[in-house]
């Protein structure tokens, strides 16, 4: 309280000035307010990336490793890259990889998202549970568990499908055939993203107004219809933000692959996480593997600006 | 994992920490060990022993010992290298050290070489993997062979008089198990992994073939020579009708033994700690004591064994490790003659010639013993640990096993492979 009188007293003389800066504090308050997380964010964030570029430009290895001194090379972490084969496979791979995981995540997620708004408050109750238990899940736990149930010697999927008539599948191995292993592993990779997708997308779908629905279907707008001129132009912010969400998480996918080939994945299942961990940590090449990882980020920037752009741009048509 | 590694670095930096202020004295109080999970599975109760007699010696030195993983743990070793928290007492496989060594990670331990136990005596296969350029790096500690264990129920009730000599009776003899017992799917009378490049390569080296040789100071991969190919042409068909284990799988992923425990597996190629490992109730079957038998490996050349990988592993000192004499006398612990017997009885072969007739004289270690005077090792360079690592025979074996290249087309890019890794500079 004595403080309080304290200002007081200190300020009235001031009037004029006071005001003046006042009208100058209101500028900077919000600089003052965004600078904590801006510095938490430079220290955690903007350093390992400033490294990571630094390191991306030398020769590190284990003699370097030891010193902590890096030997610059200039470009040439970047020029083996560029003129290595393996490169552009796993690139397309990645790709690929990418865009199948991205549309079944979203396809999946929509129509979990549309099924919630449908259901009664019990059932919704029950699946968004089981939603949540898939999310919370830590990703070493269910992938493992997935590999459990497509295992080779002993596992419950081969017997099922044995049993159910559905052909020979005793040892039948998923990861033999590339496509059938990614098949695995994409699924495994979507059914981990799913939740989070279907419960955004049920939360905007509720902000939908119900008006604008009945108006549709009093006009005579079929289901499809209703969700592709009512629904889908309401959603389309969330639907920008989910996709450049899951492009870029499912651009890196690590663990599941990792972990589903015992930690030595063989170079048909690398993927570009997989192959800038191998070309680092495996041979010990620090520095092109964080030129790889920066190619890895600079690839992902292109395609979700890309894919913004489109999306931004047909908003603008219609 | 990572967050037990972030954990116990913690408690050991608080410990360390602890330490020093109460005792004021810049004396350690800790040193940490890592060994591999074989330890762990085969013989933590002389790991336990060697801890205790050390301690004896160093009262009040605690030692944190850390059982790792072959896929990870060179990955950890680097980060810890990185991070300043690398152990005091490393295991490295026999494959590994060069690499470490030609880098300058291990200290040199020449001067002191003739305080280790039987250090006149080791063998000279390990010995060679801790020397470079003339100086001893690290410390023998134990090597393997592989051999055939199988199953003599199996073996005679197929009508199978002792055990092939040859590889052409070895394969007839698989032809016999797979018609009496071959119409259980589950069934392998000799189970093979796909990426078990140990065994593999076993078969490349009974033909004269080679994995990379040197010509004119630079290394070529050799993986295409007609040698090669013919021998892996063999084993892709013996794989192909005698084995069911999954061709992209590696040799602990399963253990071989952990199958072969559930009935369903007349033979594998395993290392001798595989056969107490397969009697081990936790993961085996004890009631197989009595039916199982080992051999060599045999040749396609009569009155020869197909050559065995000489695997081993040996314990190095980093560099940064600020305690070098404490661990330099954990590894004299470790190694010591009584040390020694215990990891042979485990199914080893000890590091030293003078323990070799422990093995000789248990029937359940002789054919491993046996299967040792006929051994292949991997190119010795620096860089071989990035072959390995880039699992370029791992994809070979996968791609000829499975069919998606031909032997001929596999080898070359293996060969290819090879050649650019090991002449990349260091």
């Amino acid at each position: 309280m004595s403080a309080e009188t304290g200002l007081r007293v200190a300020a009235e003389p001031t009037l004029l000035s006071a005001r003046r800066r006042a009208r100058l504090t209101r500028g900077a308050a919000p600089y003052a307010l965004l600078a904590p997380a801006t510095i938490v964010v430079g220290a955690v964030l903007g350093y390992p990336l400033y490294l990571l570029v630094q390191l991306s430009f030398q020769k590190y290895g284990l003699p370097q490793l030891l010193t902590h001194h890096g030997e610059w090379t200039g470009l040439s972490n970047y020029t083996r890259i560029l003129h290595d084969s393996q490169f552009w496979h796993v690139l397309l791979r990645t790709v690929t990889f990418t865009a199948a995981n991205v549309s079944l995540t979203m396809l999946f997620g929509t129509l979990i998202a549309l099924l919630l708004a449908r259901l009664g408050s019990f059932m919704r109750l029950l699946l968004t549970t089981g939603l949540v238990l898939v999310w919370a899940t830590p990703v070493v736990v269910s992938v493992n568990v997935w590999l459990w149930m497509v295992d080779y010697e002993f596992g419950v999927l081969n017997w099922t499908l044995t049993k159910l008539h559905a052909g020979n599948f005793v040892h039948h191995d998923w990861f033999a055939n590339t496509l059938s292993g990614f098949g695995v592993i994409t699924a495994v990779v979507v059914w981990g993203a799913i939740p989070f997708v279907a419960i955004t997308l049920y939360a905007a779908l509720s902000q939908v107004p119900e008006e604008l629905h009945e108006a549709a279907r009093i006009d005579g707008a079929s289901f499809v219809q209703v969700f592709r001129f009512v629904t889908m132009p309401l959603l389309k912010p969330i639907f920008i933000i989910l996709v450049s969400l899951s492009i870029i998480w499912d651009f890196q996918v690590f663990n599941q692959v990792w972990i589903m080939r015992d930690g030595r994945p063989t170079n048909d299942y690398y993927l570009m996480s997989i192959y800038s961990f191998v070309e680092s940590f495996r041979v010990s090449e620090y520095g092109l593997g964080s030129a790889i990882a920066l190619t890895m980020v600079l690839v992902m920037l292109v395609v979700s600006f890309f894919y913004v752009r489109q999306m931004v741009r047909a908003g603008e048509a219609e | 994992m990572k967050i037990r590694l972030v954990a116990a670095t913690i408690v050991a930096v608080a410990l360390a920490v602890a330490a020093s202020t109460a005792s004021g004295a810049s004396k350690a109080t800790s040193i940490t060990v890592w060994l591999q999970n074989d330890a762990q599975n085969g013989w933590a109760d002389t790991v336990a022993q060697a801890t205790k007699d050390f301690q004896k010696e160093h009262p009040g030195v605690n030692v944190d010992v850390q059982y790792q993983t072959w896929t990870d743990h060179l990955t950890k070793f680097d980060a810890t290298i990185a991070g300043g928290n690398a152990p005091d007492v490393i295991e490295l496989g026999n494959t590994e050290t060069t690499k470490y060594m030609a880098n300058g990670v291990f200290a040199d331990l020449s001067a002191q070489k003739s305080s280790f136990p039987n250090s006149g005596t080791w063998l000279k296969g390990l010995k060679d993997s801790c020397t470079y350029q003339g100086k001893l790096f690290c410390v023998p500690y134990y090597t393997g062979a592989r051999a055939v264990i199988y199953r003599k129920d199996f073996y005679a009730k197929a009508g199978i008089k002792g055990t092939p000599t040859t590889l052409s009776a070895f394969v007839v003899d698989n032809q016999k198990l797979m018609k009496k017992y071959g119409k259980d799917a589950n069934f392998s009378a000799f189970y093979f992994p796909g990426k078990n490049w140990y065994a593999s390569m076993a078969f490349v080296y009974d033909w004269g073939g080679k994995i990379a040789t040197t010509r004119k100071g630079k290394w070529v991969g050799t993986l295409d020579s007609p040698q090669a190919i013919t021998a892996l042409t063999t084993l892709k068909s013996i794989v192909k009708s005698t084995s069911r284990a999954s061709l992209t799988t590696d040799e602990s992923h399963p253990y071989p033994s952990v199958v072969f425990a559930k009935d369903k597996v007349a033979s594998f190629v395993g290392n001798g700690w595989e056969w107490p490992y397969t009697l081990d109730p936790k993961v085996g079957n004890p009631a197989l004591a009595d039916v199982m038998g080992a051999y060599p490996m045999p040749s396609h050349v009569k009155g020869r064994y197909m050559p065995t990988f000489l695997g081993g592993s040996d314990l190095g000192i980093p560099v940064t490790s600020k305690n070098k004499d404490l661990a330099a006398d954990w590894i004299k612990a470790f190694t010591s003659t009584s040390a020694m017997t215990q990891i042979a009885k485990a199914g080893n072969i000890p590091n030293t010639t003078t323990l070799l007739k422990v093995n000789a004289a248990d029937p359940k270690l002789a054919p491993f013993a046996e299967a040792a005077k006929f051994t292949w090792f991997i190119p010795v360079t620096p860089n071989w640990a990035n072959v390995e690592n880039a699992n370029v025979l791992q994809n070979m074996l996968v791609n000829i096993f499975t069919g998606k290249q031909s032997v001929k087309a596999a080898t070359t890019a293996a060969s290819k492979q090879i050649t650019s890794i090991l002449n990349a500079s260091a």
